[in-house]
């Protein structure tokens, strides 16, 4: 009865040390151990939110197109309703700016968009990620929520912050690229300082430099580019990071399902692929790795390992 | 009695945050409970896709169950008695090595007949030891997304790790 009491209180996290050490002392010590530690190897960390919902978007707009039947309407309807939407639009954009809406941008899978904000900085957002801030509300709310990828040139002099549910970029006039995905969480100084949040601590990174964390390892590494590759060389590159993210960072790229067939997906991949020839990308990215493609049909990609 | 302000959930802006919120949840519940072999991927998905059909009906309160109960509902159309698998990543590859082969062997045997193992489980027993030890919740916590007591959930927690033990070290 006492040992069921401290391996609970155990995998609960809530063992104290006198009971640590005779729960340590147990001979079936190293087999919970064991269990616990493996267990962890049962993850699917392939679950990608933000690709996910980019999927149900697809079928629901599809199935919203559908169902939108052609209903006749009367002929005087038509008309007033175009009057009415122009109305609707012109007080929109009037009063838009005093009530400071939050204004959204998004990008499609294999889309790529550059906004400048109210105080002249220039954000470039790669594919499949989605950038909100304050528009009319900018001087009280200098903060933008990203998801997905983006490039930030910070006009000079300027504040503000970068919300990521992964951790929060402070900014004063610099360039800096970040990069968030479910299980992956990038950032790169390429001019000025950057400060960031993560996990409540506060890691100041400089130009040159970047700061990843893949699954719990945070790794701090050294960069030669003086911008990210994908903003102005048209391509995506990667430097030791896992193939599933490779695989994922494609399938945004190119908007095509990739299907892999006894591949390691937890390996360490370094190099890069083009983002305007499919062919090549594919060829970049399966080549090294002695893999090869098939492509099934326009939206369907298998990989196998030989 | 407090009224819900956004009665339901057909605005885009709630259904998003819905899916950002619990997609990830339903999915690791359908798969500790019914393994990978039947797509939870895909039945998150047609979840979701129904909850946007029916999302006039749904408040954002009613959401959670209504997706975990729709969810559950699919997997029990196809769950023909097959057996549960779950997949597991590879043990990660070192930069050096200094295991012998009979060591990476032992390791790989092990994680065979964890897989075995897990799959006799009890689906209740399953989910519940996957919570907490995959993802890190606390009985607490489980409980409270189960709606089971804090006693039932540390009854099953604790069982999946005597039956795991018992198996796999073939006493």
């Amino acid at each position: 009865m006492k040992k069921e009491l401290l391996i609970q209180k155990w995998l609960d996290g809530e063992i104290n040390d006198a009971e640590l050490t005779a729960f340590k002392a147990l001979p079936e010590y190293a087999s919970y151990a064991k269990l616990s530690e493996k267990a962890k190897l049962f993850e699917d960390t392939s679950y990608d939110v933000d690709f996910e919902y980019g999927k149900l978007n697809t079928i629901i707009s599809e199935r919203r197109q559908k169902t939108a039947t052609p209903v006749k309407t009367l002929n005087w309807l038509k008309p007033l309703m175009r009057v009415a939407a122009i109305l609707l639009v012109g007080l929109a954009i009037y009063y838009a700016p005093l009530y400071g809406d939050t204004t959204t941008v998004k990008t499609l899978a294999s889309n790529q968009t550059t906004i400048q904000l109210p105080d002249n900085s220039n954000v470039k957002l790669n594919a499949s990620s989605s950038l909100q801030y304050k528009k009319g509300d900018w001087e009280n709310n200098r903060e933008v929520n990203l998801v997905g990828e983006a490039y930030f040139d910070v006009a000079k002099g300027s504040q503000f912050d970068v919300n990521t549910w992964l951790g929060k970029v402070s900014v004063l006039g610099t360039q800096f690229n970040v990069k968030q995905r479910v299980n992956y969480f990038e950032v790169t100084c390429y001019e000025g300082l950057v400060s960031l949040k993560y996990k409540g601590k506060e890691i100041k990174l400089p130009a040159g430099k970047s700061f990843k964390v893949i699954g719990n390892e945070i790794i701090v590494d050294e960069t030669k580019d003086s911008l990210p590759s994908w903003s102005n060389k048209n391509m995506s590159s990667f430097k030791s990071v896992p193939y599933s993210e490779v695989i994922q960072e494609f399938e945004r790229q190119y908007n095509i399902k990739v299907e892999t067939n006894n591949v390691d997906m937890t390996q360490l991949f370094t190099g890069s692929f083009a983002l305007n020839d499919q062919e090549l990308a594919l060829k970049a990215i399966t080549l090294p790795l002695e893999l090869k493609y098939n492509k099934e049909n326009k939206n369907k990609i298998v990989l196998t390992k030989e | 009695m407090v009224q819900s302000l956004n009665s339901n959930v057909c605005e885009e802006r709630i259904f998003s945050n819905i899916f950002k919120t619990l997609s990830k949840d339903v999915h690791n519940f359908l798969r500790y409970k019914y393994g990978d072999n039947l797509n939870p991927k895909d039945k998150v998905q047609e979840a979701f896709i129904k909850l946007w059909d029916n999302c006039k009906n749904v408040s954002p309160e009613k959401a959670k169950s209504f997706l975990f109960t729709t969810a559950n509902n699919m997997m029990l159309n196809e769950v023909k008695h097959q057996k549960v698998v779950l997949k597991h990543q590879q043990v990660k590859p070192k930069h050096y090595t200094n295991e012998t082969p009979e060591f990476i062997m032992e390791e790989s045997e092990y994680m065979k007949k964890y897989q075995r193992a897990l799959g006799n489980l009890t689906e209740a027993q399953r989910e519940a030891f996957l919570m907490n030890r995959i993802e890190g919740k606390k009985h607490k916590e489980i409980a409270a997304e189960l709606g089971i007591s804090r006693k039932g959930v540390e009854k099953r927690i604790y069982g999946a790790l005597e039956k795991l033990r018992k198996e796999i070290d073939g006493i």
